[in-house]
């Protein structure tokens, strides 16, 4: 075992790992992710005891303390029971000595004396890393990409190391090539410690057992790999995820809003973190077991912002809301998708307090709801399907932007028309004069429902209960108002319960996917699993009557 | 797919080594031209400006006449040259009236001293320069680099004579520590081990003098290049491997640094055989230096022109080796053309 | 990029003193005439006379003032050092700028050309005509400066190519302008720092070489030169007079090659941004 215990690496002013708690275990493989800058790289320096910078804490291998060791102990454990493979950079090897030359060097280095015997070894390991023969004699500069990684790697276990650190290993390779050296990978690496350093969340997914996520030099989550990219509960682990492409989320992609780390007091975290507290600004938050995984958060993770709790309403005797249990945390989206007559409509307005529930509790930001007051209005707020509608033709949009405020009685005339104009902006309506004393008749479609949704957020709500808020529109005005959407949650942490009949739309914008019929949810789960692999059969209908633009059509069957 | 751009690059490559032969050969020719027109564009007799006026005194008119016949003075230039040509590939370079020989003979006696001291001296300063520079780039901004920067630029402003007569005077003058001049004691008549001894005894001073002169722009040239490659990627995997420091230094970094070293050898060499010169004066070393001094004192132009074009041709030789250890010390050059 | 040169010359240490023991002999050399107390060339005092009031660096062998003799080869070294720096300077920029604009057989030629005379050391080459001709002032000017042009031409050339592929060139191109114009207007004035480095590095050699042939007895020897007063006081080390004969003008020497070469040091770090970071190294 190798464990890391309270790591701190600094460049002189510059703390580079802070409060850095690891194990390897045998046999299975650690994955360190994070943006460039994390310190991801240095981590691995320090295990060989190659970082330029100051080390502190231990990291206990075999009873010793590495960081603890003279030079020349670190030295003779390098190559030997602790190996590393850089990353495929171009003069990752040596120019001017051929390969197995310096793959020998590996095996003179630490122990066998014999050149001969240690020329024929290099060229078996090289061989089996998929080298030809003939291959082995020649010069870096003469061999690809993929080639150079096997050497890379073939010097690396050469003297069979206990410990293997991987920084990298397939960066700059193209798809076929990093497969094969993933393949590759798998089979060497079966009874080793490893440590794969590496921002390729996929590479990650296919190697590793645990994963560890690094910011601003400390671990803000580590768990099972599955389990932490497929339930993220840090905002920065999610915010990675959503920002990766790949081919298993289906949500477009999001940023994660703020510039890059730089360093603070505090949660590293905060500056970008959309639910932050005053606590977040003071302290730095433990890495503290959560049961499944372990965390740094001062609120415990992603916070479950609504909670329904067995929530049931009636009409004239028709069950439109049936025993309902859903939860929608902060900054996410949670797609509720039925058909008319399925009650989520029904359910929003049970919610937003529009309708008096008949059983069931309603939960906000873990304190049950009792009344809807305005602190609570000021938190939840909703935009309906029609904007024209939901906006009154008497007032203005100055006016019915600011109405919330003027219900609220918030801060002076200046101050909000301030407000409503930044909100404006926010949502990308011009804040003119000349627009401000428009009325609802003469505004568009997408220009209303834009005024609408900055109604609703001028409150600075964090939840927004969107009910079918583009299926008036036309489609490329949808598009817009979604990626605005989208967008706001980016920028503002703001949760969303998108009310839509389509699943097809559903899957562009949400990350949790919850299925409605007759009253009751019949799936849920994050949005890739429910649209790739549907338990249920009528999510299996839905989507395979989803709009596609493919000639045939399916089939429908009954559903139970 | 791959052969193919093999072959292309072997074919480029070979045309890039004649390409350098080539250069040379016009090099020399030009040399050849400049030494046949410059006598002959003096005023005065071509005799006169060949051997100049105390050598015409001294020759006897048999002597004259037969040299007139030889190369063919009489003749319209053209014919001239080409006798000046046939002679020289004869092994001829004429007649030194100060010594009463061909100059073949006495060049070739006086040649043995310069190649000792200075191929000891071509060694010796790239091998120290090399090793200081490693040393010093690897430590890079610490107390010896410091140290052997700021010396060793300070004694590059020195012109190797300046330095060659500032070890005179201090070690030989003031402080009697090794002989003034020469490179034997005269009429000493030492044998085996004794006489080794009194070579080095006398050797000693000019070679420190040109080694000390010219390590300097090796030493900067290798600490550049040391400070480049050190940041390079195969450096770290080195360590990774648990490579000792030394081996770091020199078998991975120096190996590396050596390449910028070759290239400057060239001119290495062209600076240290000029130095070699001036040195061989200060020391009164019987080197071809010594000789073309006398020659120039008592302007015996064959001798000058015969000593200069040896080393001219020397030099030439040595570069186009060196172009060929330089392909065969990088082996991506033959494959970035 | 736009470095100002001259500031970051004054701020290299090294640079620093460089210029100033540069224009430190230019004044000497230039107030010659009325710093030194007897012409170079009388003989106005008892010979081997060690330093007194009268003689500051006392006699040489026949009576000469020594200290006016220094002076006056400071004249010697700073003309040919400059002038044979400005002349082969400005051949390398004409040949390397043409060559860089001009192209094909042009470019091919003269390159071969430079490739040809940097392979002969120009030391042997200058004693090879000097002895012929021994020249003096003027002549010498010119024969260093035919020898020494080709090294910078290359640096030039790669310069010029560099330069030619600016967009501001491209833009000229469009307007109709044709090479010459291009060259003046264009390449040549972005030149300026590379040019000043090569006739820094020139000059350098050329006082180095006017010094070694002066010491070989190539020059004319009524050339005041301080290579030729070591050459003379080298045969008399028997003596005590080495120690104000021979070590001064050696001395003179070796300051005003060093102080070109801190400057062209400087120079050089301030033109190769990879090295920039060294100047707190070295310039302490």
């Amino acid at each position: 075992m190798l464990v890391i215990k309270e790591l701190q690496v600094s460049f002189g002013e510059l703390i580079v790992l802070k409060g850095i708690n690891l194990e390897l275990k045998k046999g299975k493989v650690l994955a360190v992710v994070g943006e460039s800058g994390a310190g991801k790289t240095t981590l691995g320096l320090s295990i060989m005891g190659l970082s330029p910078g100051k080390c502190a804490g231990q990291i206990l291998f075999k009873g010793k303390d590495i960081l603890a060791l003279s030079e020349e102990e670190r030295r003779l454990i390098r190559g030997k029971e602790i190996a590393m493979v850089f990353q495929n950079v171009e003069d990752a090897l040596h120019p001017l000595y051929p390969v197995v030359d310096q793959v020998m060097e590996a095996l003179l280095i630490h122990g066998i004396k014999d050149k001969k015997a240690a020329q024929r070894k290099a060229m078996d390991l090289l061989k089996a890393f998929g080298l030809s023969e003939e291959r082995t004699h020649f010069f870096p500069h003469q061999l690809s990409g993929g080639e150079k990684q096997r050497v890379l790697l073939a010097m690396a276990l050469a003297n069979e190391p206990e410990v293997l650190i991987l920084d990298e290993p397939t960066a700059s390779l193209d798809a076929i090539t990093r497969a094969e050296i993933i393949k590759l990978l798998k089979k060497v690496i079966r009874d080793k410690m490893v440590l794969l350093i590496t921002h390729d969340l996929s590479v990650a997914a296919k190697l590793a057992h645990r994963v560890a996520v690094l910011y601003g030099g400390r671990v803000v989550e580590s768990g099972a790999t599955q389990n932490i990219f497929t339930f993220p509960r840090h905002p920065y682990t999610r915010g990675l995820l959503r920002s990766y492409p790949n081919m298993t989320t289906v949500k477009d992609l999001q940023g994660i809003p703020g510039p890059p780390y730089k360093p603070v007091d505090g949660c590293p975290f905060h500056p970008r973190c959309t639910q932050r507290v005053e606590l977040c600004f003071r302290e730095v938050p433990e890495l503290k077991s959560l049961g499944d995984r372990y965390l740094a958060c001062h609120r415990g993770g992603i916070i479950p912002l609504l909670e329904i709790k067995a929530l049931s309403k009636s009409f004239n005797g028709v069950r439109a809301v049936r025993e309902v249990e859903l939860t929608l945390y902060e900054g996410e989206t949670l797609a509720l998708v039925g058909e008319s007559g399925s009650g989520k409509t029904t359910l929003a307005l049970t919610i937003m307090g529009l309708l008096p529930p008949d059983k069931g509790e309603i939960w906000l930001e873990g304190q049950k709801v009792l009344l809807r007051d305005k602190g609570f209005y000021q938190r939840v707020q909703m935009i309906f399907q029609n904007p024209k509608e939901s906006l009154s033709h008497r007032m203005n949009v100055l006016e019915l932007v600011k109405e919330p405020l003027d219900v609220q009685g918030w801060g002076s005339e200046e101050e909000k028309l301030e407000r409503v104009r930044k909100v404006l902006e926010e949502v990308e309506l011009p804040a003119d004069d000349f627009f401000l004393r428009k009325y609802p008749h003469e505004l568009s479609g997408g220009e209303a429902q834009r005024v609408a949704i900055a109604r609703a957020l001028v409150l600075d709500p964090k939840l927004l209960i969107a009910d079918e808020p583009t299926s008036a529109l036309d489609a490329s005005i949808q598009a817009k108002i979604l990626k605005l959407l989208l967008s706001l949650q980016e920028k503002r942490g703001l949760a969303m319960l998108f009310i839509t009949h389509d699943i097809a739309l559903a899957r562009k914008v949400s990350d949790r996917l919850a299925v409605m019929k007759d009253g009751c949810i019949v799936e849920e789960g994050p949005a890739s699993e429910v649209i790739t692999h549907p338990k249920h059969p009528y999510t299996r209908t839905l989507l395979r009557l989803a709009a596609d633009l493919k000639e045939e059509i399916s089939i429908s069957s009954m559903d139970a | 797919m791959e052969n193919n751009v093999d072959m292309k690059n072997k074919v480029v490559c070979k045309v890039a080594r004649y390409n350098n032969v080539v250069n040379y050969i016009v090099t020399f020719f030009i040399i050849l031209t400049l030494n046949f027109f410059l006598p002959r564009l003096m005023p005065g007799d071509p005799l006169q400006a060949i051997y100049g006026d105390d050598a015409l005194i001294a020759m006897t008119p048999e002597l004259k006449a037969e040299l007139i016949q030889r190369f063919a003075l009489d003749k319209p230039l053209g014919e001239q040259f080409v006798a000046y040509l046939r002679a020289l590939f004869r092994g001829d370079l004429g007649y030194s009236y100060y010594y009463h020989a061909q100059v073949v003979s006495v060049v070739l006696g006086y040649l043995p001293w310069t190649l000792l001291l200075s191929g000891l001296a071509l060694v010796l300063s790239t091998l120290t320069g090399f090793i200081l520079g490693v040393e010093a780039g690897f430590r890079r901004g610490q107390g010896l680099d410091k140290l052997l920067l700021t010396t060793l630029m300070l004694v590059n402003g020195f012109p190797d004579f300046f330095v060659g007569i500032l070890f005179l005077l201090l070690f030989s003058v003031v402080w009697g520590l090794f002989p003034l001049g020469g490179s034997l004691t005269p009429y000493a008549s030492l044998k085996g081990f004794d006489l080794m001894l009194d070579i080095l005894h006398h050797l000693a001073l000019p070679l420190l003098t040109l080694v000390v002169v010219r390590c300097v722009n090796i030493f900067l040239l290798t600490r550049s290049s040391m400070v480049t490659t050190l940041g390079a990627g195969f450096i770290l995997t080195a360590r990774a491997k648990g490579c000792k420091d030394i081996r770091v230094r020199y078998h991975h970094a120096g190996r590396h640094s050596l390449l910028p070293v070759v290239t400057a050898a060239g001119l290495h060499l062209t600076h240290l055989i000029t130095g070699t010169l001036f040195v061989e004066v200060v020391f009164s070393y019987p080197g071809l230096g010594s000789l073309l001094y006398n020659a120039l004192m008592v302007r015996d132009y064959p001798v000058i022109q015969g000593v200069l074009l040896i080393l001219t041709a020397a030099v030439l030789i040595i570069n186009l080796m060196l172009d060929l250890l330089y392909l065969k010390v990088d082996p991506r050059i033959n494959y970035a053309r | 990029m736009h470095v100002d040169y001259w500031q970051e010359i004054r701020e290299d240490r090294l640079g620093r003193i460089g210029l100033y023991l540069i224009l430190l002999l230019a004044l000497l050399a230039a107030l010659a005439p009325f710093l030194a107390p007897y012409p170079p060339e009388a003989r106005v005092g008892a010979a081997f006379s060690p330093p007194s009031s009268r003689h500051w660096l006392g006699t040489n062998d026949v009576g000469q003032d020594i200290w006016s003799c220094l002076l006056y080869g400071a004249r010697t070294s700073l003309v040919v050092g400059c002038g044979a720096g400005l002349l082969a300077g400005t051949i390398s920029v004409l040949v390397g700028t043409s060559s860089a604009l001009v192209g094909g057989f042009y470019d091919s030629l003269c390159m071969r050309v430079v490739d040809a005379l940097l392979v002969i050391p120009p030391v042997l080459l200058a004693i090879l005509v000097g002895a012929y001709f021994k020249p003096h002032l003027l002549t010498l000017v010119l024969l260093l400066a035919a020898f020494l042009w080709p090294g910078g031409a290359r640096i030039i050339r790669a310069e010029a190519l560099s330069l030619k592929e600016k967009k501001s060139v491209a833009a000229a191109r469009t307007f109709g302008a044709g090479s010459l114009y291009i060259m003046a207007r264009h390449i040549v004035p972005d030149l300026g720092p590379v040019w000043l480095a090569v006739m820094i590095q020139d000059a350098r050699r050329a006082i180095f070489m006017e010094a070694g042939l002066s010491f070989l007895g190539v020059c004319d020897p009524t050339l005041h030169s301080w290579g030729r007063m070591m050459q003379q006081a080298l045969e008399f080390t028997y003596l005590e007079v080495w120690k104000w004969w021979l070590l001064p003008p050696g001395l003179a020497l070796s300051l005003t090659v060093a102080a070109l070469s801190f400057l062209s040091f400087a120079l050089e770090r301030i033109l190769n941004p990879r090295l920039r970071g060294e100047r707190e190294d070295a310039g302490h």
